[in-house]
Formats: structure tokens, sequence, C-alpha cells
């Protein structure tokens, strides 16, 4: 049995990780957490961007907690290197950790675009808690912010900028927004919908430089007129952590490439979160899902492995939603499969989208958009990810569905969808509340 | 544990227990602010309500990246007002359709089974809704695929 885990990166996945094991170990083990930051949630930064919560409210372990669940903490450290053949990861401060099985959750970090003056006074990121920092700082009550990037980072943070009494403007390279989160036609609707609500948005523009324009920043672009603003966010993708084991003889795809384990090839490392590709769950083929679900079920399958026990896990589902202006975009699966059976269906007057993807008689995908008042939207949201996520046949009620896809209720619960659903735990157990992690005697 | 446990061909639509789930969450008789939603069938001539199983997994309190969702003494999963930020994920995460959320308050909300002693089975007339020491289970499932298959063969799929 392992007796000291390594956990590296103390992130969604790190987090669960170490919460899982002393859920499931019967002997106290020895566990060290290496973080270059103090664990925050990244999820709720655009909650403290605009003050609706407190900073104290990012933090996920506090130094209490962590002493509680008797981890040792290397916390403002990176790792450098890991020698798989001695089991030992080395710190950027020179420290030495030998373990007997480790997780590698080192998460992604944001990518500029590779123009001029992206380095520059008032150019930020929006994706640590340090960046958030920056970005409160800068922006007033009438600041003009550029957003550079029209995906998924992007609207999360849209209506805290909107709250702050900042104007905005969002430039895409891509000829329309969320390019990997909804289809065209869903696209249409969700940019239809802010430009009602005063956010300029210009697709198909390429950024070639930003300049310094009297206290103010001046963006030039391939083509179209320039945009003077006070803040540019880039927001422009983001890369995996793994420079720093590229070396390490741990096999690395797009990802650290896992087994249905989460073992990566070197069988006292396991991979979690943005760092890990694993199984999609609804192709079966191996994926990066640097998405906040991902890593949480990966903590927790890791761990549990970690611990003794032996388990499986099925895959991973993409699931997405984002809130911009009280209207909801959402989108599972394979959502943009072109072999898959397609319906749609759009209420403009409403603002409402449906795309429903059907491979035989099951949804292996769905783009969902709505007011977020309207009370059906959320059921459905919740109810087209059962069917994703279960791949229940639905028998006569594909048919249903695809002549009555705004009333998902009816297939969903004449299916079975919650009868396949209730025996269904990622870790073969009731799950425990997040107060409860006890301690191991 | 003690479940909701429903009969659904004992249900006549009444929506009582809407209007009593509401005014215990939220503190106003709307159904729209109930967790507790009755659906119809065969056009309007059955109903059957439907909620939160309070699953084992519990998707929306695995997915709550702040610790806001937990399980109350009456074993059901719980939002934490002063916790929850409002991120949607848990509406995302829970594949029954039963996280809820509210934008005048910014929070999810769902079924607490009322902290032990759920407003929606006393408003049942009918017993359709009992709270009930039984392993939870698909209540509504022969139910509904026998009235929505009659649907389905008298219009054709269309309506």
């Amino acid at each position: 049995m392992p007796r000291r885990h390594l956990i590296i990166g103390g992130g969604t996945a790190g987090m669960n990780a170490m919460r899982t094991i002393r859920e499931e170990e019967r002997e106290a083990s020895e566990i060290t957490l290496v973080s270059a930051e103090k664990p925050y949630s990244r999820m709720v930064l655009p909650y403290y961007l605009d003050r609706s919560i407190a900073e104290s409210h990012v933090f996920t372990a506090s130094a209490a907690l962590l002493a509680q669940w008797k981890v040792k903490t290397h916390v403002g450290r990176r790792a450098t290197g890991l020698d798989v053949k001695t089991s030992v990861c080395t710190l950027d401060d020179g420290t030495r950790i030998e373990y007997d099985d480790c997780l590698v959750a080192t998460g992604s970090s944001p990518v500029r675009a590779p123009v001029p003056g992206a380095d520059g006074p008032n150019v930020h990121s929006f994706w640590t808690l340090d960046e958030c920092r920056g970005v409160i700082a800068s922006i007033k009550h009438g600041s003009h912010v550029v957003m550079v990037g029209a995906g998924f980072i992007s609207f999360t943070i849209l209506n805290s900028i909107l709250a702050l009494g900042a104007k905005l403007t969002i430039v895409e390279l891509a000829p329309r927004i969320l390019p990997r989160m909804v289809d065209d036609a869903g696209a249409k609707v969700v940019e239809d919908w802010l430009e009602a609500h005063g956010v300029t948005i210009r697709t198909n523009v390429k950024l070639t430089r930003i300049e310094g324009a009297r206290g103010k920043k001046r963006l030039k672009f391939a083509s179209g007129a320039d945009l003077v603003c006070d803040v540019v966010i880039m927001a422009t993708g983001i890369k995996t952590n793994l420079d720093w084991l590229k070396d390490a003889g741990v096999r690395i795809n797009r990802g650290i490439v896992v087994d249905d384990h989460l073992r990566s090839s070197v069988p006292t490392v396991y991979a979690g979160g943005d760092v890990a590709e694993g199984r999609d769950l609804v192709s079966g083929e191996p994926a990066v899902h640097a998405i906040e679900p991902t890593a949480q079920e990966h903590g927790r399958v890791v761990a549990a492995n970690m611990a003794g026990r032996d388990v499986a896990y099925k895959g991973s589902l993409i699931i997405n939603i984002v809130e911009v202006c009280h209207l909801d975009a959402a989108s599972f699966g394979a959502w943009d499969d072109a072999r898959a059976e397609v319906i749609s269906g759009v209420k403009r007057d409403r603002s409402a989208y449906r795309k429903l993807l059907f491979t035989g008689d099951r949804l292996t995908g769905a783009i969902i958009i709505g007011r977020s008042g309207d009370v059906w939207t959320t059921n459905d949201v919740g109810m087209l990810k059962g069917l994703v996520q279960t791949g229940v046949p639905l028998g006569r009620f594909k048919e249903y569905l695809k002549s009555h896809p705004f009333d998902v209720k009816t297939a969903y619960i004449a299916a079975g969808t919650a009868g396949t659903l209730l025996p269904e735990t990622v870790l073969g157990r009731p799950s425990k509340a997040p107060g409860e992690t006890p301690v191991a005697v | 544990m003690k479940v909701l446990k429903i009969t659904p061909e004992r249900c006549t639509g009444c929506l009582r227990c809407e209007i009593a789930c509401s005014y215990m969450q939220v503190g106003a008789f709307q159904p729209a602010k109930s967790v507790i939603r009755v659906s119809p069938f065969e056009g309007h001539t059955s109903y059957a309500p439907y909620t939160c199983t309070q699953c084992a997994e519990g998707w929306c309190m695995t997915a709550c990246p702040v610790g806001a969702i937990t399980i109350n003494v009456a074993g059901a999963k719980d939002v934490l007002d002063d916790r929850c930020v409002g991120c949607k994920l848990c509406t995302v995460a829970c594949p029954y359709g039963t996280m809820f959320y509210d934008p005048s308050t910014r929070k999810a909300f769902k079924c607490n089974l009322c902290g032990g002693d759920p407003a929606c089975a006393h408003a049942c007339p009918t017993a359709a809704i009992e709270y009930d020491e039984v392993p939870t289970a698909d209540w509504l499932h022969d139910f509904a695929r026998e009235r929505a298959s009659h649907v389905l063969v008298v219009n054709g799929g269309r309506r």
C-alpha cells in the first residue's frame, strides 16, 4: 500500500484528491501538497471581480483545514522535475520530495495573442487570483474595456465587467462568438442578445498590435478601424502546464495519457484535470477536458485508487454553462458531431435555442440557450445532461423529442432516465458532504 | 432515510404541493419558485409531481466549487446561501434537472426536504406525495411511459 502521496497542484483536482484520500483510507497515510498558489477556486473569481463576494470567499482550503487533514504543504512552490525511477519530485527551491505515488494536476495557463504590446501595461489575462486583482485595480466606472477573444473565459466575466459600470467591446478572430461552446445558430442568438444589452461585438478581426495612446490603449487590426480603450483583457486560450514534466518519461500527447484508473504510462504517476488526456464519456476517445467537473471527478477517482481501492472511471462529459445578461447558454457532450442526426429549434422572440444530436436512439450531444428567468430552462439543462450522461435508449421517445425539442421532460421521464441514474456514483458509494471529511485514525 | 415517495396515479394536478413548496422555499405562493414540479400527461388529463431524489452521488454537491452544498439533518442535499455564488455549475451537473436558479437572489436552490418535514407531503390531499422510510426510486417511469405513449399513438408524435 502506498504510504506517501504527493499532490502536485492545489486546484480542483488536487483539493478533491486530498479530501477523498482522507475519506477512503483505512490507515493514515502521508499527504504532501505542492501548490504554486494558496488553493482557491477559479470558478468564483468572476464573483470577486464584481465584488459580490469578498476575496476570502475564493479560497478552498485554509491553513487550518490542511493542518486538520494532516497535509504537509509547499505552498508558493512549483515542481520543476520528476524522477520517476527514484520517485523523487524536485521543487523550484531545490526541495526534494520522495513519494510512493503522485498526482500531477498542474492545470493550465492563459496564452496571449502573439502581437506587439500584448505584455504591456493595462493588458491583462484573467486566470489567476493575482490577475483578477490586477483587473479589479484597473477597471473604473465608465472605463472602456476591450476583451480579446469571445470564448468561455471572456463570457464568464462579461457580467462582472458590466456590473462595474464599464463599457465593453469584444473582438474575436473567428467568424462568431463562443466557437468552442455553441454552434453558428446558437452563437447568433447570444450575439443578438448581447448587442441588445449594449455590448459591442466585432468578429472576424485579427488583432495585429496594441499601442499606448496617451494613457489609453490603441488596438490595431489587420482590417477595420482601430479601437481605443482603457483596459484590454486577453482571453485567447490556455495551454497545459506540462513543460516541467516533458523529460520525465511520462507519456504525453495533448495531455498526460491516462488509463481508466487515471494512471499515466508510469504506474505510480496519476494525472487529473486540465493536464490529463483521459476517456471522453460519449465518444470513448482520449480527450483533454479542461473543465471544472472533469477535474473534480478525476481528483476523486485518483484518490480512491491511491487509497487502495480499485475504481475505474467511465470517462468525462463535456459540459459548459455560462450566463450573460440573464441569458443562459449551455452545451453537452458531442454537440458538434457532424455524423450525428440533428434536430434544432429556435424561438427568436424569447431568445431560446435548442439543438439535439442523436446517435441511433441515444442523445449524444445538446445545446440549450434560454433566458435564466424562464422556469423550464434550468430544468431542461439538467435533463439534457442526464440524457447525454446515461445514453439511455430513447426508443420511440426519440421521435417525440425530435418533434418537441422544447419538451424534454416527457421523453426524459418516459425513457426511465432517473432510474438509470439512481445507482450511479463516481466512487461506487454515496458522496460525503464537504464538511464531513474525517481525519484518518 | 425518509424520502418523498410519489404515487403518480393519485395526483389530481391540484398544484397544492407547488404552492406549499414555494411558500416554504421563498416565502411566496408562486409555483415558479417551487422545487417540486407537477407535469401534465395525456393532454392534461393526468399529472405527476417530480422532484429531487436526494441521489447517492449528489452531482450538485460534488460539482460545487465552493462547498456550498451540504447534507442536512434530514439527509437532503441543501444549498448554503451564504456560500453559494450563483455560478450555476450545479444546475448543469445535476442530471435529474432538479437544481434551480433564482435570478433575483443569484443563488441556486433545490429540494431540501424542508429539513425533515416536507410541506409538499403535508399539502397533498390525495397522498400522491408521502414522506416515508423507503428506498428512493424512479417513481414516474412506468406511469409516464404509458401515459406519454398514449400521446404518441393518438397524435403520431405531433401535436
